[in-house]
Formats: structure tokens, sequence, C-alpha cells
């Protein structure tokens, strides 16, 4: 029993960390259709962000959560009216275009901040671990997982509920029309940039306790970002919640009986099969083009 | 019509015989050792330009097919070299270290020449038909398709250093023989090394224009274009792109092999996130719907970078540098230099003759860019 809740609470915690990472990266593609391969170097942003403030100005992490999302999502909204807003009748080139600006964000923080590995503080009051029917977890996954619940609910709230979501929803549908009734859908698209890429900020920020920081750890991030979103469908945000669900506590159940590796390859085995017989994923009405 | 492909035929020729050429003039074995590897990567542009410049696929994991051609050279090279780089039973040296005590099953045919060859090209290239029939059979297209390729690339990459008691792990393969064939020996470091490459890539450069000319070329280009009308006209689309996409990586697979014997060692960041990064950028600066463009462009890249780029420090900021040339060249110039050549070209007898020349007419050699130019 202990084995089983142990193992179900370390899927989690993976899931934990695939959504947080993956809800920017699904916001963006699903109304706008950019796959942002940016995203990875946001989630870097956000942790190097974290360790910027902590060690020099010894801000707790807490504490900084706030401000490192209105940074990047600063950042986002600039990248969006600079670069992204001209491509969004070639979706190929966005795919390049935002390449390229990962590789030069990678390249700006190795030369500012250099290349080696830093750490980032657990905030004290998380650092203990929490006892759940008999297996012990730490408390700050535990609290990660909780934020990740939190911005997933907050985020379909926005979509479900304001008008703000109800415009966007008009917008994934058709373009064309929505703004033809007057929604002004490149605001739209900017505010949905610069939400994505904030929450992408934040998972950095949130995941920099558990894991080293350093210039290249988008690139992961972002594939397996994009395997969570592939898998759960594109416009369905539950989806990317379940997928996220399924693919930490598989990939956490993989690790257990090989290790990382194998389990990220039999992963990606299974998600090209599925695309073959399912191509809008597995919780999606429909795919976009 | 004809006439444009003899002259891009004769532009082609020649270019190729200037590379041919460059041994005569050029007497220095690292200068040509240098050159030999941007012919390499001008190959690799041959390769994506026909998936991504032809058929639209945009392939992000173009450095795999490349990668694990350059293994298959590299596995063969090294059991060349029993039992001198090699342990007591005859093993591969670093097979000893990570206490492997026989020749692993994948490794066994590899002490044949003819079949790591072959598996050079068709390793990479049934890999990729399998990963295009699952993708393009699924109607996954576009930037999907591109992801997926880029993240097949990193697990495999991954999986290459995470199996190090067989593939050499991180360090990947080295302390290779020199290869030889039909009595000839290829030094790295010698101009018949550099020949074989040159050969290779104007064999590679004439199949690819052959190709991108044939039926099969315009099919593709039409699906680029139209992918649903094509599909309504009854043709099979995904057949026609997963051919390409194949052919594409046996292509990459042989450039991966040359490498091997140029660089004499293969390593996991040959199927690295920047190489197939650094491909995608010298076929979008010379210009992805042609093919003597991107492979000129891959040439000019490396070249400029490998020119300047002396020191580390200066490498980093090369990087950066590219990476910003590369979202301006995305965002104002989608054909690359190539099509701004030929953009060029255009405007010149068109001045000339502005005045007779008739709106339907030019109307005519407007509508053709994509196949008429001569690049």
């Amino acid at each position: 029993m202990d084995f089983v809740v142990s193992q179900i609470l370390t899927g989690l915690s993976l899931s934990s960390i695939l959504l947080l990472v993956a809800l920017g990266l699904a916001i963006i593609y699903g109304v706008t259709g950019v796959i942002n391969l940016a995203h990875g170097e946001f989630v870097m942003l956000g942790a190097y962000c974290a360790w910027l403030l902590q060690s020099q100005f010894g801000w707790s992490l807490l504490a900084s959560l706030a401000v490192i999302f209105l940074l990047i999502a600063a950042l986002g909204w600039l990248i969006e009216v600079a670069v992204i807003r001209h491509l969004y009748d070639r979706p190929l080139d966005t795919i390049l275009a935002t390449w390229g600006l990962g590789v030069m964000t990678q390249q700006i923080v190795r030369l500012t901040a250099g290349g080696e590995l830093r750490y980032v503080q657990m905030p004290p009051s998380l650092s203990g671990s929490v006892n759940i029917l008999g297996a012990t977890d730490s408390a700050y996954r535990l609290f990660v997982l909780a934020v990740a619940l939190g911005l997933f609910l907050l985020t379909w709230c926005i979509y479900r509920y304001t008008s703000f979501g109800l415009k966007l929803r008009a917008i994934t549908q058709n373009r064309a029309i929505a703004s033809s009734f007057g929604i002004n859908s490149a605001r739209a698209y900017r505010l949905t940039f610069a939400y994505g890429a904030g929450i992408a900020g934040l998972a950095g920020a949130l995941i920099s306790p558990l894991k080293s920081v350093s210039p290249e750890m988008g690139t992961t991030y972002v594939v397996d970002a994009f395997m969570v979103v592939v898998l759960g469908g594109v416009q369905s945000l539950v989806g990317t919640l379940a997928s996220s669900a399924v693919l930490g506590e598989t990939s956490g159940l993989l690790a257990y009986y090989s290790n990382d590796t194998i389990a990220k390859a039999l992963v990606l085995i299974a998600i090209v099969i599925i695309i073959r017989f399912r191509p809008q994923g597995l919780f999606a009405p429909r795919v976009r083009a | 019509m004809s006439g444009k492909i003899s002259r891009q035929i004769l532009l082609y020729g020649v270019v190729c015989l200037a590379i041919l050429a460059v041994p005569l003039l050029v007497d220095n074995a690292f200068l040509l050792n240098k050159y030999a590897r941007y012919l390499i990567f001008g190959m690799l542009a041959i390769a994506l330009s026909l998936s991504w410049g032809y058929a639209g696929i945009l392939n992000l994991g173009q450095a795999m097919t490349f990668g694990l051609g350059s293994y298959c050279m590299a596995m063969f090279l090294k059991l060349k070299t029993v039992p001198i780089h090699t342990g007591s039973d005859g093993l591969p040296d670093f097979m000893v270290w990570n206490n492997v005590t026989e020749l692993p099953w994948i490794w066994v045919p590899f002490q044949s020449m003819p079949f790591a060859l072959l598996a050079g090209m068709l390793v990479p290239a049934l890999f990729a038909a399998l990963l295009g029939w699952f993708m393009f059979g699924g109607r996954v297209a576009g930037v999907y398709a591109a992801i997926i390729t880029l993240a097949t690339m990193v697990v495999v990459n991954l999986i290459i250093i995470d199996q190090q008691s067989y593939t050499g792990g991180f360090n990947g393969i080295t302390d290779l023989a020199q290869f030889d064939i039909l009595g000839l020996t290829f030094d790295a470091y010698s101009a018949s090394t550099y020949y074989l490459v040159a050969v290779c890539l104007t064999v590679t450069l004439f199949v690819a224009l052959a190709v991108s000319r044939s039926k099969t070329g315009l099919i593709l280009q039409a699906v680029r274009d139209q992918e649903e009308r094509v599909r309504f006209f009854g043709y099979d689309v995904a057949l026609y792109k997963t051919f390409i996409f194949a052919l594409s990586a046996a292509i990459a697979g042989l450039a991966g092999m040359l490498y091997t014997i140029v660089m004499e060692f293969a390593s996991p960041t040959f199927l690295g996130v920047p190489l197939s990064l650094s491909i995608v950028i010298w076929v979008a600066v010379g210009g992805r719907q042609s093919l003597l463009g991107a492979m000129l462009g891959a040439m000019l890249v490396t070249g400029v970078q490998g020119a300047l780029s002396e020191t580390e420090a200066f490498l980093e900021t090369w990087t950066l540098v590219m990476g910003g040339l590369f979202v301006l060249i995305v965002l104002l110039m989608p054909k690359g230099l190539a099509g701004a050549v030929e953009a060029l070209l255009r405007r010149i007898p068109r001045g000339e003759r502005k005045g007779n020349v008739r709106p339907a007419a030019r109307q005519g050699s407007k509508s053709q860019p994509h196949l008429g130019g001569a690049l």
C-alpha cells in the first residue's frame, strides 16, 4: 500500500510539472495556433528570475512569484508585438521564429549569467515532508501540485465564465467572423500570448527548487509539454489536464521499472502510435490544422 | 521551359565543377578537411530543402538521420580497428570498460562493409519512412509534424547517451580506422577524402534536382501548396510525403557517414538539437525552395562561422547573432538569399523592355517563381 501511494505521488509530482509547463503552451496554441518553441526559454527565464531575486536581493521564492509572472508576461507581450503578430498566417514560420528567439534567449542568459548550474532554495515553510496514507512526500511537491491545479482552474474559469473568455472562444472558432462582430482579436492574441508566457515563467520559478537551473533546461520541457498538448488535444484545456495526469503517472511508473530515458522513449512511441489513429488527441473533438 | 532547365543544369554543373576544382588551388590538408565538412553540411541542407522546401515537411529533427548514418559508419570503422583499439576479446575499447562480454547483436553485421554502407543510408531512410507513415498516414502535418520530428530526435539522442555500453554514450565512438574501399584509403586530412565528399555532393545534388523536376517532385510541390486538392485528385498524399521524407533521410544518412570519415569520430552531438537548428537556419538563409541556394547557404553560414569563430567567446556571440539573423530572415525574406537573387535577376531584363511587355506575359513570368528560376 505504501508503495502504491508513493508511486502515485511521484507520478502526480511529474504530472503537476507537466501541467504547469504545458498549460501556457496549450493556451497559446489553442487560441492563436502558434507553436511557441521559445516556451521552454520562458520557463528557463522564470527559473533564472527566481534565482536572481533570491541570490541577489534575498527574496523568498513565494514572494517573488507574482513579480516573475508579470516580468515574463511583459516579455511575452513584447515578443508578440515585435515578431509573432507578423506571422499568424504562416504557422510553420512561427515555429522557426520562436526557435530563433529561444536560441537568442538561451545565449543571452549564458553570456550574462554564465553556463554553470544554479540552485534555488526551497521556501523554508515548505521544506518539510507530509505523511499521506503511510507514504511521505515533500510538502513543496504537494504545494506545486496545488498551484498547478489552482492555475488550471483559474484559466478554465477565465476561458469559460468571463466575457474575455467568451471572446477568445469566438476567435478560436473563426477569427474573421469574430473580428467582424467587433472583437479586437489582435489584442486578444497579444494578451493570450502574454498570459501563456507568464504562466511559463511561473512554472520555471516553481520548478527551480526541484531541478538545477541551466540555460539549456527549456529544451526538454518544451518537448514534454508538447507531448502533453498532442495527447490531450488542442483547444481542450481539460484534455491538457487529463493528459498531464496520464503522462506523469505513466512516466513515473515506467521510470520505476527501467529508467527515465527508456520511459521517455516508450511514452514517445505510444504518442506517435496514438496520433496515427487519433490525430485529434485523446480528449478533443477536432484538430486545428 | 526546356531552355530554363538546361540553364539550371548548366549552373548546377558549374558550381559542382568549381567545388571539385578546389584541391587544385588549395594544398593544405587542414583546410581541405575543413572544406570537406562544409560540403557535408551542404548535403544536409539539400536533404532538408527536399522535404521542407519542396514538400512542405519542416523536419526539425534532420540531424537525427544524419547521426544515425554517422553511427553506422563509426561502428564499421571501429570494428575495423580490431585488435588495435580493442580489448582482449576483440571488443571495442569502450565496451570492455563497460563490462560487455560479447559483441552486441546490433554490432555484428557491421563487420561487413557492404552492409555498413547500405545501413548508413537505409537505417535512417527506414526509420524516417516508419515515422512518416505514422505521421502522414494520420494526416498529421504542419506544426504537429515538425514538433514530432523534433521530439523523436531528442529521444533518440537520449537513448544513445543512455545506452553507454552499446553506443559509447556521451563520448560517442572514437579512435576509428581509416575508411578504405577498392584499394583506396581515405585519410581524413587529404585531397582524396575531399574528392570523395565532393563527388557524393555532386551526385546528391543532381539526384535531388532530378527528383524535384520529376512528376513526383511536381506532385509534392502541389501537396505543399494545396494538400487537400491533391488528395481530391486521387493521389496518395501520405505515400508521396513518406517517400520524400525517407529520401531526405537517406541523403542525410550519407552525409553522416561522410562526416564520420572526415571527423574520425561519431558523437551524440551529431544528432543534437543545436545541429538540427543550424540545418534549418542554413536552408532558411540560402532559400528553402532552391536546392543550390540551400546548399550554398549552408556553406556560406558555416564558412563565415568557421572564419570568425577562432575564440570560444566569439562563438557564443556568433550563436546570438545567428539567432537574430534567423528571426529576421523568417520575418522579411521567407525565400532566403536564392529568392532575393531570383527577384533581382527577374527585375533586370524586365526593366530593359518595360515598354513592350504585355501585362499577360508579365503575369506569366511572375506566376512561376517555384518552378521557373534557374536557381
